[in-house]
């Protein structure tokens, strides 16, 4: 093969070669010229960074393999499962959203399709009791056939189009399997209950496969790590070929795709068919699962949970899926728990402080006035003569039982945690435009503020809390690093 | 209603409720539409604009004393949670703008969307927060006698519903004037037009983008507002769906296109009133749905779209 | 014989008229270039024939078979591959990947061929890796080597053009179309070029359009060079007549010049 070196050969005269500025040579070794980080944490990221990808795939699957051997436990188990459907969805997700670069907001409602549909055939409800072999392969090919009818409107599926439509799909999901619980049909006198409205189906069967009853989720988390398994490998084969390239070639530039004769149109189809057929197949899996289905869960948190999992990875990266449904399954888990949840607070807090004063000095120093503004508010209010709430009432995790001799709880948690929290949002917003001064000034003062309405008010409220940091996290990582957290720098031109 | 389902005077009570919804929907609409046209993105936090706009109308009403011990005359009231309300959300979407778009101009037309999820997770779940998850009433019957209004034969016309839709022509006439004759306006069509060549013009394209915003923004406000008084019930998951059906008359009418947003959003009105008072209830949001599916089969760029040149 | 037939093409965007009843034929094998100030049409012309527009009226040919109507995808897929004025690469996939994925057209490997690694699929695969290694060795030493799997926004400026020529070409067309593809290069790539243009005629037998301003390069290469100007055409024929026909140098640099002259 002909490599540069020949050409340098050639021109054995030249001591060497002078790269200037636009030759290749000198771009393509732009990463070499990247001032590195120094200090333990970067060394850390840059031996991490020399792990080749299939070690590092092993290591996860070992992982996966050695938890159910390992525990019985129903709980973990059941984690489990939740996270390799979140892998599901994600994968899937990331076909449509990471490689053909389509916004699919329906996303969820094919999720919710194939588990209603599993439901139907595998209950009473209708009294349909269909084998497993023969009704999740039905139900994957019609919600793949759903997923093409409500991309069709969208003919040309420009983005934005797509969005409406499957946003909206999403929304019509939601609403006729809440109302189909009695319809009447033209032809009938008697109305059918098909969906069971709110109340949802119960009792549904479980998986039986090669003749084996699925009993507990430990069968289940198998099943899901043999899917996963297969379709790691062969996504990643669709990635590398023909189809693959031409997904990527889409969401580059499709008018040069085009131009190059890719059919862009009935790859975009394709992709999103794919999609909903994932997504399918998963919610047969949780509605098996479960042995039982209800609507809520199908619809706009699930969604932003998935898409946040994709980007968070770095959307278009398979492992990155891996890692985003990781984070996003397991972080509402973790969070449910209002002691895990304070300590990751903590953690948080520390780490952007850590990061917005770099040198040992400044950081202490922040921590002090973090510490004076407690003993400053504290007196504020003894002198107002605010009532306080007992310590044993709000002090429930370790952290809080630590600082419950600084921090002066009031009494009215509604009122003040309410106060500080407008006060904590417009402080920030401030705190953007301050001059460096005033940052530095301000700094513990929203630190404290944080801590505050977190022990006040959040603390109280884990569901809206969660949703809260969802949200905030959604917003930083993308003004931050839209590429993602594991996703390369794309190079974008508009 | 006594005399039945098919008799005229409901068809025409329900093509009054039906433009009373549109009239929202419309305003909803119009700050999709001038988003969309300058940014060319989806902002998904509008509908939780228009929330947070009804929620400040709300505190306004009870600041003043509430509809049954005002401290001031009912006019003047209303006037001032109009104007409070178009005021605070068209700075919230100033704040927005600044926030979670601004950064990401540059990037790919996922990352806004990604973060435009985010805000209205925010400001959904602050307001949660805040003001509880209990569903809040703006009780108007006490402003404005329900007798009072417009007999037409069967149909009556109550007086908040002449309110709110003089309010809401008001608003689209300013708004048409406000495009088409100042200066930001002027400004705002040649960005949507070709940003670049608008830059090169001088431009400044960060403050028209957040003129754009605001007039957006508190175009949801008042909206807001109009539905509190209207519909009475005010909540915190209220902007989620209200968000789609503006969305969807906006892309009905021809996303980018103001007249568009208008027509689209008084479409979306009459056919929602209409399928809940002939077809099915539960099913209103199904049928809008087809008429969306309808429109984008016939006419793709919706029914005032402009045909799209892709430059090359 | 005529590879490309354009017979009365017009479009017209609102008010504007971008080409006003073009008649143009190129035959096999020919080298053809259009000049003509800017706005003239040229690369409306270019949309045109590719199915990026659609012409409001007329007639475009290819090899006797109808490409009015048909998508990009379709047309290039007939056998007309572009590149453009501005450079559009899939600049986030490796070089290699970018020639690649424009053999799409003419492969057929599906989903689950891929997604199962059948065999077929697989000697396709081969097959198309091997055939965007010979395009690139085209360009001789420059594109040749390590570079291949580098994402195609490390190329310097004069590489993507060649890349983009180079991924055209895997489409396997019948006629070129080149937009200015010496634009922004330095006299000695600029020269390379029109050799390169040339033996892309010699070597691969192919038919091709060129729009240019560098007059160097449209001297050097042209069988035959068309003047358009607000979409008309104002002068056709060798280079010498073209350049030195008082309509062209009106269009160029205004009357008062032409009559000078």
């Amino acid at each position: 093969m002909d490599t540069p070196q020949t050409s340098a050969e050639d021109s054995a005269g030249r001591a060497e070669v002078v790269l200037g500025i636009g030759t290749d040579e000198w771009v393509a070794r732009h990463n070499e010229r990247l001032i590195v980080d120094s200090g333990p944490l970067a060394r850390l990221k840059d031996t991490a960074s020399k792990i080749p990808n299939l070690v590092r795939w092993l290591l996860v699957l070992l992982i996966a393999v050695a938890v159910p051997l390992g525990t019985s436990n129903p709980y973990i188990m059941r984690v489990g499962v939740n996270l390799g459907l979140f892998i599901l969805l994600s994968y899937g997700l990331n076909i449509v959203v990471g490689y053909a670069g389509l916004l699919d907001l329906g996303y969820a409602a094919f999720y919710g399709f194939g588990a209603y549909a599993y439901a139907l055939v595998s209950s009473d409800q209708l009294g349909h009791h269909w084998k497993t072999y023969i009704s999740v392969p039905i139900i994957v090919v019609a919600t793949a056939l759903l997923g093409f009818l409500v991309s069709l409107p969208s003919r040309r599926l420009m983005g934005d189009y797509l969005a409406i439509v499957t946003l909206f799909f999403g929304q019509v999901f939601v609403q006729v399997v809440l109302s189909s619980d009695s319809i009447t049909f033209p032809w009938a006198t008697d109305s059918i209950d098909i969906t069971g409205g709110s109340n949802g189906i119960p009792a549904l069967d479980p998986f039986v496969l090669f003749g084996h009853k699925f009993l507990n989720a430990k069968d289940y988390y198998w099943l899901l790590l043999a899917i996963i398994v297969i379709l790691t490998l062969t996504i990643t084969r669709i990635n590398r070929t023909r189809i693959g390239r031409a997904w990527r070639t889409i969401r580059e530039d499709s008018l040069a795709a085009q131009a190059m004769g890719i059919s862009i149109n009935r790859l975009k189809f394709m992709a999103f068919i794919v999609g909903a057929a994932l997504a399918g197949l998963a919610g047969t899996i949780l509605s098996a699962v479960q042995g039982a289905v209800f609507v809520n869960g199908f619809d706009l948190p699930l969604l932003t949970l998935v898409y946040a999992a994709i980007i968070l990875g770095g959307s278009g990266s398979l492992p990155g899926a891996v890692m985003g449904a990781i984070v996003m399954s397991l972080l509402p888990e973790f969070l449910r728990v209002p002691s895990y949840s304070e300590i990751l607070f903590f953690v948080v807090l520390i780490l952007v402080i850590g990061a917005m004063r770099r040198s040992i000095k400044s950081f202490a120093i922040t921590l002090l006035g973090i510490f004076v503004t407690g003993i400053i508010v504290r007196g504020i209010f003894l002198s107002l003569s605010v009532k306080s709430l007992p310590r044993d009432e709000w002090a429930t995790g370790v952290i809080g039982r630590f600082l419950s001799h600084w921090l002066f709880v009031p009494n009215n948690r509604l009122l003040w945690g309410n106060a500080s929290f407008v006060l904590l949002i417009a402080l920030i917003a401030y705190l953007t435009q301050a001059s460096p001064t005033i940052k530095r000034i301000l700094l513990p003062v929203a630190a404290f503020l944080g801590i505050f309405l977190w022990e006040v008010r959040l603390i109280q409220q884990p569901s809206t809390t969660r949703q809260l940091i969802i949200g905030t996290m959604l917003i930083v990582l993308m003004v931050t690093k839209p590429q993602g957290f594991l996703g390369k720098a794309r190079v974008e031109v508009l | 209603m006594d005399n039945g389902v098919q008799s005229v005077d409901y068809f025409g009570q329900q093509m009054v409720n039906g433009i009373t919804l549109g009239g929202v929907y419309a305003l909803i609409a119009l700050g999709y539409t001038l988003v969309y046209g300058v940014l060319q993105i989806l902002n998904f936090a509008h509908g939780d604009v228009y929330m947070i706009g009804a929620f400040i109308g709300f505190f306004v009403m009870v600041g003043l004393g509430g509809p049954s011990h005002a401290v001031v005359p009912v006019a003047v009231m209303i006037f001032i949670m109009f104007a409070v309300s178009m005021l605070g959300s068209g700075l919230l979407g100033i704040v927005i703008e600044k926030f979670a778009y601004r950064p990401l101009r540059n990037s790919p037309r996922i990352a806004p969307l990604i973060s435009a999820l985010g805000v209205s997770l925010l400001l959904q779940n602050g307001a949660l927060l805040l003001f509880s998850g209990s569903i809040r009433s703006y009780d108007t019957s006490s402003f404005v006698p329900i007798t009072a209004g417009i007999h037409l034969g069967g149909v009556t016309i109550d007086g908040m519903r002449i309110l709110v839709l003089v309010l809401a022509l008001i608003l689209m006439f300013g708004l048409s004037r406000w495009v088409n004759g100042t200066q930001v306006g002027r400004a705002m069509r040649a960005i949507a037009f070709d940003r670049d060549a608008a830059i090169m013009m001088g431009i400044n394209v960060d403050r028209v983008i957040m003129w754009t915003f605001f007039v957006g923004s508190a175009l949801a406000g008042a909206a807001g507002v109009m539905v509190g008084l209207v519909f009475l019930r005010v909540y915190s998951y209220m902007g989620f769906l209200a968000g789609l059906k503006g969305f969807t008359a906006a892309v009905v009418g021809g996303i980018g296109s103001i007249p568009g947003a208008m027509l689209g959003g008084v479409l979306l009105g009459i056919a929602e009133s209409m399928t809940s008072a002939y077809l099915s209830p539960n099913f209103s949001d199904a049928i809008t749905f087809l008429l969306l599916i309808a429109v984008m089969l016939i006419k793709p760029r919706g029914l005032l779209g402009r045909r799209a040149i892709v430059k090359v | 014989m005529a590879m490309l037939e354009l017979e009365k093409v017009r479009i017209s965007f609102g008010a504007l008229t971008t080409l006003d009843d073009l008649t143009l034929h190129v035959n096999k094998g020919e080298i053809v270039s259009v000049i003509g100030p800017n706005g003239a049409g040229k690369t409306t012309l270019f949309n045109v024939i590719t199915g990026v527009y659609r012409p409001d009226s007329g007639s475009i040919t290819l090899d006797g078979q109808n490409l009015v109507g048909k998508d990009p995808a379709k047309v290039t897929r007939s056998g007309v591959a572009r590149t453009f004025q501005n450079v559009r690469l899939f600049l986030n996939m490796s070089v290699i990947e970018n020639v690649m994925a424009a053999t799409f057209g003419h492969t057929h490997a599906g989903l689950f061929s891929s997604a199962l690694g059948l065999p077929r699929s697989r000697r396709e695969e081969a097959d198309v890796r091997e055939q965007a290694e010979e395009l690139l060795r085209f360009f001789g030493t420059r594109l040749t080597g390590y570079r291949w799997e580098e994402p195609a926004y490390s190329l310097s400026y004069a590489n993507r053009r060649r890349l983009e020529i180079a991924r055209a070409l895997a489409t396997k067309p019948k006629v070129l179309l080149l937009d200015e593809p010496a634009a922004g290069m330095n006299p000695k790539e600029t020269h390379e070029i029109t050799e390169v243009v040339e033996r892309l005629r010699s070597e691969k037998g192919l038919t091709i359009l060129i729009i240019e301003h560098d007059m160097h390069v449209v001297e050097g290469v042209s069988d035959r060079v068309v003047a358009l100007d607000h979409g008309v055409k104002i002068a056709e024929g060798d280079f010498d007549s073209v350049a030195t026909h008082p309509a062209v140098i009106e269009a160029y640099l205004g009357r008062k010049a032409a009559e000078t002259k």
